[in-house]
């Protein structure tokens, strides 16, 4: 037996969130995001065979949405014609013709945070693929979805100190999970 | 009973309260008897710290996930491919 084995039908609960995180600060469209990942599935699942086990599920899937999220911007750039880029060099004379060009791109500033806070959302996205399936779930709605305590009682039908000592264990595990890297 | 409960909350009750903390649920009766608990106990000042830099770190992740309606449009289009690949 390989070491990793395959299980498509346990993906999307597995590895969707994951996946759809992991585009949506790519390409910045919810839309376009669902269909790179559902695209990626749909390519795991044509080309199963040549899963060898070598990497974990996850890792090959991500390496077939990295190849999607490239493809979708060869897609955009070749619908614009030719990809341009406009470059004014500055001279110790001429700082550039424009106002814009003088100024500091505000973004810059923020991209090593970006790309850490990306980092980070992915770990915790990781972690949490060790909670159970019950915990997984009531932790997203509280914590990401910031649903109130009474809706998510209502529709899982449990009582909210049910569901403050689930949080309390998906927390401890989190934690735990994160306190190498992170903490 | 033991000294800790004798303050207000056991352990239990303490991490539980901490937790809502979190999301900022607890009472004010509450808040108080955690503190109290937090300033007596040091395995759950511990745990507190954790959960608060927990709470840090998922705030500053801004993570965004797929709701469950996107998951399950994901599952269909995947049985739909399922139920074709034996015709191609």
């Amino acid at each position: 037996m390989a070491e990793n084995s395959i299980d498509p039908e346990k993906w999307v609960d597995r590895y969707a969130d994951y996946l759809f995180n992991y585009t949506i600060v790519r390409v910045n469209d919810r839309e376009v995001a669902n269909d790179i990942v559902s695209e990626t599935f749909l390519a795991g699942l044509n080309s199963m065979k040549n899963f060898k086990g070598e990497a974990t599920e996850r890792t090959w899937l991500i390496s077939i949405l990295k190849r999607k999220i490239i493809d979708h911007y060869r897609r955009i750039n070749s619908n614009k014609g030719q990809a341009e880029v406009k470059m004014n060099f500055p001279d110790s004379e001429n700082e550039g013709e424009w106002l814009e060009e003088k100024v500091l791109d505000p973004s810059h500033r923020n991209a090593e945070d970006q790309m850490e806070n990306q980092e980070l959302g992915l770990a915790i996205l990781k972690c949490m693929e060790q909670l159970n399936e019950k915990q997984a779930r009531i932790f997203k709605m509280k914590t990401i979805e910031g649903l109130d305590t009474e809706t998510i009682c209502n529709e899982l039908n449990i009582s909210p100190s049910n569901l403050w000592v689930i949080i309390h264990r998906a927390r401890t595990t989190l934690a735990q999970c994160l306190e190498k890297n992170w903490f | 009973m033991n000294l800790k409960s004798l303050l207000g909350l056991n352990c239990d009750e303490a991490a539980t309260a901490c937790s809502k903390a979190q999301y900022k649920e607890t009472s004010l009766r509450e808040k108080l008897k955690l503190r109290l608990h937090l300033f007596f106990c040091k395995p759950c000042k511990e745990y507190s710290k954790k959960n608060q830099k927990l709470s840090l770190l998922i705030k500053k992740a801004k993570i965004q996930t797929c709701s469950e309606v996107e998951k399950e449009a994901y599952r269909q289009r995947m049985n739909n491919a399922g139920s074709h690949a034996s015709k191609r």
